[in-house]
């Protein structure tokens, strides 16, 4: 029995960009908008598309995010035949490597894809803030006839030189591929998702390996070879909400925009829709006599005593009576203390503010600092954490760091 | 699977207990499914108490309107108890030749003695689904063995609720019953009593080996007893050595619906709350709702709120459960709103008991009492 389109996730990416963030975990790992993880956005595309096969690559710190996939049953990915399947690096008996690019990635794993003996496969990232219905872009694949096609989106032209670009003709067949040029030619960012013609992936990772000079990269290897050879290549217009998380500011932009769908586009509520993820199992979040709530997003198993303005907490926060959360991310198991004013900040998980901490400012010029604490951090009583300040290890009582 | 990690006992579950106590909340239900405490049923407090307990072969019977409990439990994922030894089994009426609608309890499990003599676990614990508790049954087993008892009756000592004193006694009503005890062991069971203040209430938690347990239901129902407590306990205390197991612990006690009112309201109490929800996890289905969204600046105070509500207006002293709508302009005080009821804005709401999927459009006033608290049926619309 063969399926007709099985995706692979790469989800090996550091992230080294969100610093603290990503210290003991992977990218795709880090917690996202309440409940959720950055990698719950493709796999539930993937479960809402009609695609029960799925591989995710993984490489850097992959022990939180294998603990959290597991069988995968919170995607109803847990099935007799398909199913999500993590896939890490392993030793060959010609020896092991680790992941050399995204292509050499998805080549160690040819043998995966060759079980299920698909006719597509779609290659995603682990890292995006995204909702998009793959079945969609299959269409596309087909009524083109392409061997490939890359979703794209139209990005302002004078940003388009940060990103690869795809040139096309009228019909969207792509005729040329730009990586950040500086003259740009088309405003068409790739958004690092694909489908292949099986037949075509596998021909051409094959050859891509056997070239000792190739980075093993989709963009840089696979990309331009296709393009030699001339092979049926498509352009898919993306217009929804797509987001790179990559930096810690983009992280911190993006859960504000959950608090705003209907001007952002991020609408989590959407039924139609759902993004699944695993559950922390808390009760209904408590909210006490002297609490004020608003414009927030808050989950199980929280207790709110304080106030909480314009901000995302995630399960099992604590915001004590007499402390302050504006504009923040709170991460699950979070305790802030009486006191404590916590404003423009990341705090990730199970940190412990004492009293009368300060963490973070309201910027005051165009940069958007966002103080950052790591998680399992505990912060002493009365320290003030400044506003670009990236905290990885615990600060004692009364400590300042800019 | 290492023997000494198990305890060697099964689980049986009364569904439909107290049912007719609470008949406007059974309408299209059972107990064991009531929703309760923001985002759980009844049932998944004893259930997890079990599974937390390494009880991990548990029997569910259910008599009628049990369609909204199979929905819940299902294959009994939740509860890690979809296994290939042991797990969920529930018995619903007709399910094979000899099971019928039950009347009392020995009727019940007269029809699981095919059932019983398979399972290989000691004991059995026998319990219904009108109480919300974190449990640890390993402890009651302890004591059970410690004491050498034949059977053991876990009780909590507190005045016998209002909605059982209210009970008729008539030969179709709801038991419930206290224990007297003489140095942990009991000497009489009272049938539905009538007393003030404190007394040994039983939980009507009941712990046997199974063996005995088998034969008793064999001879009883040969004889025509109906209920276990009356016609084979308490006839026999002098025989068997019949302990009661007191429960310290925070118990939630569903007699009616002024205490169903009350036993959520409760929970708006930390610490009342820490004590359900400790030590152990509560499981329950998973619904996948996104957090609950908080618009502009409504005022909520005092009140506890599941994942996937929508929030616009005035909360205070209330239980929403998952999914509930609250517009802007409406003030909604000292209610237990259930999953997906949608109040539209500019309501004043006070002391109200929604159903789920119930729509409340906007400016509609209602007001019950602390005594009578107003109840509006599920997929109502006002």
């Amino acid at each position: 029995m063969s399926k007709e389109m099985i995706a692979m996730i790469l989800a090996g990416g550091q992230g080294s960009r969100l610093y603290a963030l990503t210290d003991k975990l992977a990218k795709p790992a880090v917690p996202f908008g309440g409940k959720y993880r950055i990698i719950d956005f493709p796999l539930s595309n993937c479960v809402n598309s009609g695609i029960d096969t799925v591989g995710i690559l993984t490489q850097y710190q992959p022990l939180v995010l294998n603990e959290y996939i597991g069988h995968g049953q919170p995607w109803d990915l847990d099935r007799l035949y398909g199913g999500v399947h993590i896939l890490p690096p392993y030793q060959k008996a010609s020896g092991s490597d680790w992941y050399k690019g995204t292509a050499n990635a998805i080549y160690q794993n040819l043998s995966f894809i060759r079980r299920f003996d698909p006719e597509y496969v779609i290659i995603l990232s682990g890292d995006q803030i995204c909702k998009q219905d793959y079945s969609d872009f299959l269409d596309f694949h087909k009524k083109n006839d392409a061997e490939f096609s890359v979703a794209v989106m139209e990005v302002p032209w004078d940003e388009a030189s940060r990103f690869g670009l795809m040139v096309t003709d009228s019909s969207d067949r792509i005729t040329e591929f730009q990586e950040k040029p500086k003259e740009p030619k088309s405003n068409l960012a790739s958004m690092g998702i694909y489908i292949f013609n099986w037949d075509i992936l596998e021909k051409y990772l094959t050859d891509d390996e056997a070239d000792p000079n190739s980075s093993n990269d989709f963009g840089n290897d696979i990309i331009p070879a296709l393009l030699r050879d001339q092979r049926r290549m498509y352009a898919y217009r993306f217009s929804g909400y797509w987001k790179d998380v990559g930096t810690i500011s983009s992280l911190w932009e993006a859960n504000m925009e959950v608090l705003d769908p209907e001007n952002s586009g991020i609408d989590l509520f959407d039924t139609e829709w759902k993004i699944y993820s695993r559950n922390s199992g808390l009760p209904g979040h408590v909210v006490g006599k002297e609490a004020v709530i608003e414009d927030s997003m808050i989950t199980d198993g929280c207790v709110i005593g304080g106030t909480v303005r314009h901000s995302i907490l995630f399960s099992g926060v604590t915001v004590e009576e007499g402390a302050v959360v504006e504009n923040s991310v709170v991460m699950s198991g979070t305790v802030i203390s009486s006191g404590s004013r916590v404003t423009h900040s990341i705090i990730a998980e199970d940190v412990k503010l004492g009293e009368n901490v300060k963490v973070g400012a309201v910027p005051t010029g165009p940069a958007k600092e966002i103080a950052t604490i790591g998680s399992g951090i505990t912060v002493g009583k009365g320290a003030v954490i400044g506003p670009k300040a990236m905290i990885k290890e615990d600060v004692k009582e009364g400590e300042v760091h800019d | 699977m290492i023997k000494s990690n198990q305890q060697d006992a099964l689980g049986i579950i009364f569904a439909n207990s107290y049912d007719k106590e609470v008949s406007s909340l059974v309408n299209e239900r059972l107990m064991a499914s009531i929703p309760f405490a923001s985002r759980y049923r009844l049932i998944d407090f004893n259930l997890s108490s079990m599974v937390n307990s390494n009880i991990h072969n548990i029997t569910v019977i259910v008599r009628k309107n049990y369609r909204s409990l199979l929905r819940h439990i299902g294959a009994g994922r939740p509860w890690d108890l979809s296994r290939k030894q042991g797990g969920l089994n529930v018995v619903p009426p007709y399910a094979e030749k000899n099971v019928k609608v039950y009347y009392g309890r020995v009727e019940a499990l007269a029809s699981i003695l095919l059932f019983l003599k398979q399972q290989r676990e000691e004991y059995v614990f026998i319990t219904d689904s009108n109480i919300a508790f974190n449990f640890d049954y390993r402890a009651m087993l302890a004591f059970h063995k410690a004491n050498n008892a034949d059977v053991t009756i876990a009780y909590r000592n507190e005045a016998i609720p209002y909605g059982f004193m209210n009970l008729q006694t008539t030969a179709t009503s709801d038991l419930y019953y206290t224990l007297s005890m003489n140095d942990g062991r009991v000497t009489s069971i009272h049938t539905n009593p009538k007393d003030y203040g404190p007394q040994n209430l039983s939980m009507n938690i009941y712990l046997i080996r199974r063996e005995l347990l088998i034969q008793q239901i064999e001879q009883s129902y040969a004889d025509g007893k109906t209920f276990f407590e009356r016609d084979i306990l308490s006839p026999k205390l002098d025989q068997l050595r019949v302990y009661g197991y007191e429960f310290k612990g925070y118990a939630a006690r569903i007699t009616d619906m002024v205490s169903y009112y009350n036993e959520n309201m409760k929970l708006l109490d930390p610490e009342n709350l820490h004590a359900l929800f400790s030590p152990s996890k509560v499981y329950t289905t998973v619904r996948d709702d996104n957090p609950t969204r908080y618009i502009g600046s409504p005022k909520v105070h005092s009140s506890m709120v599941a994942d996937g509500c929508i929030i616009e207006g005035t909360v205070e002293n209330c239980v929403l459960f998952r999914g509930v709508k609250i517009g802007k302009g409406t003030v909604i005080r000292n209610s237990v709103i259930m999953q997906d009821t949608v109040i539209a804005g500019n309501c004043t709401l006070d002391y109200l008991i929604a159903d789920k999927n119930v729509e409340i459009s906007s400016g509609t006033e209602l007001k019950g009492s602390p005594s009578f608290p107003l109840f509006i049926p599920g997929f109502k619309q006002i």
